[in-house]
């Protein structure tokens, strides 16, 4: 364990909390923009109401001087604008921590532990800029003074939000920035931090959503075709690529529905192109027909699902991890399908282009499983070296691919027929990978049918036993086949060897489990952590191998029933204790190291020295 | 090398029944191919479920037979990539009036340049007979043992009110009527429907004889921008009019996207490129 991945000078987190429409995203936006820009980390993390105005929005903001992987356990800094959202939050504010308040809204419990900053938001807007409208920005500015932030940086921060808005209304928040800055340095209530901006000497870094960052992986993916139809909390992906694809030359087209879009995306993907629709769970039980028909037609295409709570409507704006039985299982027949789930912001970026690249290289369909929590949390990712991108062309499932990475990326195409297998083309050859040469419109002898029917390898129509036996063994064989890349390539484990204890857990929890991780080293616990990204298929052998060292193996995942725990349950024959929280939002270092000292007690003895 | 309707043959022999309507309507498209001198690798033939899906089998181009009601959508997708191609989208009456006739109105709005072919004979056949959306009331099927009650959708009519901007009918008795509807509605740019009346020779809904005295030639002076005219002759229950009711110059889909990469470029002052890092670096 690397001392400096726990450990840290300085680690903070602050939240803002109001009622929906107190412009609290866009203050706490702003300060983490702002954070940003300085030489640390910034994580944040969002929770919205479903409607457009009240209930309890809320931002949580996180910096830091290393890397940081999670939200955080608890807040240092608490801004609340109003009653409820102080009575909600103020549980989740540290012992002797930080609250900024509006005093002619919220009441503080007189017995809080707490230091209390007083700042009329409401009223310093209504004096400086004649309306109410401005009060988060007075909060923007005390906590701008309170980090001794720079005004100018702020400022022009502010500008760049508000420009569309025009002249007057830049003015009137830059008056109520002064005005909530200078109120906190008058008072000389100055925090301990100092986020002074600067060159980052550690690399240039982009502020990006996880949604952006998978909207960007795809553009760097080679993805030049997207239809979508619009769903929360997947929305902001579509929007963003409609807005860039067109500067690389791609088209995005907003469809009627998911069924729609999942058949233009085929469509787009049947005519060569890389293809993507992104869309949440409800929008990807939609799809499940015309998935089939890209298992069964071998078309190598990505679908994003940004999970959120369900079943049904469920809890559109909120996080959960309760799709992945759908995305391994849930076809009619058998479809093979390849399930990948990215760990973080950053993450969202590699894993979309390495979607890319398994749906072109094993010509199947791709589901690559986001959530709510990454999807809308907002994270410091580093720029790739774009010197290292580079397009490698038609990619075998055989041939070796590094991991896509800030220092390289390798882009990878479809394998087409070779000129002397255009002669009596046979689209659907069996092969010892199941993977067969695919051609597309334009390719002269490249015609050939592609049925949703059973077919034979030129792809009639073909019903007879031995074919279907053969042809279900064609297509299930490429997931075969990368199974064996992946144990070559296997997924990383964290934490010492020596450990009885083994946490295995799946997509954005990652960040959580390996601080739980730390903490339980901390204290004397050893725990071993495993985190494939590929989540279907896995490499057997080298999970069987990470298992068979273990006493315990905890399974962590963020829903009620332990989708991930019964996978492996099946694959690998063990009984995981599993740990589940299905609340909607993000399970917690604390709570996963809560679990792990749960284990240890009923484990080996040896482990635990200072439990 | 001359292309012959040979080019355009799959070699994969039908399934059809003997007599289906079917036939007819494959051999009006390959030759409609033929006489547009389309290269076979630059056409792609999307198709839905039903005796009419199979259709895709038989061409010999890029063909995709997908899902029930799909086709428009799969085929739009295809468009929209690569508006290059010639692309057609083939269904029947339960694909593009049941299970996929949501598909239609939007495909009409975004006007994607292809050609759909809804061939209609008024019962599911390939499921061996039961009642469709164009079934007639009273007609006795496995599925209304005391006869169809809702009234069949009256199609032309629905396609004008969707402003779908070529709307054609035509029936599969006719090979050179079809064959000439279906090359104007490929030229024609925009999305292009024709409705085909179809003959089931297993499950009969109406007899040849009886559908050919209903059918009648739209007259030569059918004003083709007038929708209330096109709808009046869409409605008319004495005759079934063949021909191009109605035809209409919109902006097409495929016009609009190079439009949005031309804006985005020139805003930039630049080609589209595939270098992405000055995209990434407004997120710096």
């Amino acid at each position: 364990m690397k001392a400096d991945a726990f450990r840290s000078e300085l680690d903070f987190t602050v939240r803002i909390a109001g009622e929906g429409g107190d412009g609290v995203i866009s203050c706490g936006e702003l300060f983490a923009r702002a954070a940003a820009r300085t030489e640390y980390h910034v994580f944040t993390y969002i929770t919205y109401p479903a409607e457009i105005r009240g209930g309890i929005s809320m931002i949580q903001i996180r910096v830091r001087d290393w890397t940081i992987y999670s939200m955080g356990s608890q807040v240092d800094y608490m801004v609340v604008f109003n009653q409820a959202s102080c009575d909600r939050n103020l549980p989740a504010l540290r012992k002797s921590g930080v609250v900024i308040f509006d005093p002619d809204h919220v009441r503080l419990p007189a017995n809080l532990n707490a230091i209390r900053i007083s700042i009329p938001f409401s009223n310093i807007s209504i004096r400086e800029t004649s309306s109410r409208m401005s009060k988060n920005i007075v909060a923007l500015g005390a906590l701008s003074g309170l980090f001794k932030m720079e005004r100018s940086l702020v400022a022009q921060l502010i500008k760049e939000r508000y420009a569309h808005k025009g002249d007057a209304a830049v003015e009137k928040n830059l008056k109520a920035l002064d005005a909530g800055y200078s109120k906190v340095v008058d008072s000389d209530q100055r925090g301990k931090y100092n986020l002074k901006a600067e060159e980052k000497s550690r690399g240039r870094y982009m502020f990006l959503s996880g949604n952006e960052a998978i909207a960007l992986g795809a553009i760097a993916a080679g993805c030049r075709f997207v239809a979508g139809y619009p769903i929360t909390p997947a929305t902001s992906i579509f929007e963003t690529l409609i807005k860039l694809l067109p500067r690389v030359g791609g088209r995005a087209v907003q469809m009627e529905d998911e069924i729609a879009s999942i058949s233009a995306v085929i469509g787009a993907s049947f005519s060569g192109e890389k293809a993507l629709t992104p869309t949440s769970g409800p929008g990807l039980q939609l799809m499940g027909e015309q998935l089939n028909l890209a298992s069964m037609i071998e078309l190598p295409l990505v679908i994003v699902n940004v999970q959120r709570g369900g079943p049904s409507t469920g809890l559109p704006t909120k996080t959960e991890q309760s799709d992945l039985k759908f995305a391994i299982y849930g076809t009619s027949g058998e479809a093979p399908r390849i399930i990948l789930a990215p760990t973080s912001v950053e993450d969202c970026f590699y894993q979309t282009i390495r979607a890319f690249n398994l749906a072109e290289r094993f010509q199947s369909p791709v589901i690559l499983l986001s959530d709510q929590s990454i999807g809308y949390r907002k994270a410091t990712v580093r720029l790739p070296d774009f010197a290292e991108i580079r397009e490698i062309g038609e990619c075998r499932p055989q041939d070796k691919l590094l991991l896509p990475s800030a220092e390289k990326i390798d882009l990878v195409h479809r394998i087409k027929p070779k000129r002397n297998e255009l002669k009596d083309y046979k689209r659907f050859k069996s092969t010892p990978t199941g993977v067969s040469p695919i051609s597309s419109p334009g390719m002269k002898g490249g015609q050939y049918i592609a049925t949703g029917l059973e077919h034979d390898e030129a792809g009639k129509a073909d019903y007879s036993p031995a074919n279907h036996l053969a042809m279900s063994e064609k297509r299930f064989r490429k997931l075969e086949a990368l199974s064996n890349r992946l144990e070559v390539n296997p997924p990383e484990y964290h934490g010492s060897r020596d450990a009885a204890i083994g946490i295995i857990g799946w997509g954005s929890t990652e960040g959580a489990i390996r601080e739980a991780r730390y903490k339980a080293e901390a204290e004397g616990v050893l725990v071993r952590h495993l985190h494939p990204k590929v989540l279907s298929p896995l490499p057997v052998r080298k999970i069987r191998h990470f298992l068979a060292d273990l006493e315990q193996v905890l399974v962590v995942e963020e829903n009620y029933t332990g989708q991930f725990a019964h996978f492996i349950k099946g694959k690998f024959g063990i009984k995981p204790i599993e740990m589940h929280k299905c609340e909607g939002v993000p399970i917690t270092s604390n709570e996963i190291l809560a679990g792990i000292k749960k284990v240890a007690r009923i484990t080996d003895e040896k482990n635990i020295t200072k439990l | 090398m001359k292309r012959t309707l040979q080019s355009y043959k799959s070699g994969i022999k039908p399934v059809w029944c003997p007599g289906c309507g079917d036939y007819a309507i494959l051999r009006a498209i390959q030759q409609a191919f033929l006489d547009m001198n389309l290269p076979p690798e630059d056409i792609a033939v999307v198709s839905g479920i039903g005796c009419s899906g199979r259709l895709s089998h038989y061409l010999n181009t890029y063909s995709l037979h997908g899902t029930h009601g799909r086709a428009v959508p799969t085929a739009l997708g295809v468009k929209a990539a690569r508006p290059e191609l010639t692309v057609m989208a083939v269904g029947g009456d339960g694909d593009g009036l049941g299970i996929g006739g949501g598909h239609i109105p939007h495909a009409a709005r975004k006007n994607v340049d292809m050609t759909y072919l809804l061939i209609d004979n008024r019962i599911y056949g390939l499921t061996k007979g039961q009642s469709s959306p164009t079934t007639p009331v009273g007609r006795s099927t496995t599925t209304s043992p005391d006869g169809v009650t809702e009234p069949p959708v009256d199609v032309i009519p629905v396609l004008l009110s969707y402003d779908v901007s070529f709307v054609a009918q035509t029936s599969s008795l006719n090979i050179p009527e079809m064959t000439d509807i279906i090359k104007k509605a490929i030229r024609h740019k925009g999305f292009s429907m024709v409705h085909i009346f179809s003959l089931c020779k297993t499950f009969p809904v109406i007899e040849a004889d009886v559908l050919k005295d209903l059918l009648c030639p739209l007259p030569e002076d059918h004003p083709r921008s007038d929708k209330l005219e096109a709808m009046k002759r869409g409605y008319s229950r004495d005759h079934l009019y063949t021909g191009v009711f109605y035809q209409v110059e919109k902006p097409v889909l495929e016009q609009q996207l190079d439009a949005r990469i031309e804006r985005s470029c020139s805003f930039e002052q630049g080609e589209p490129t595939d270098n992405i890092e000055d995209l990434l670096l407004r997120y710096v």
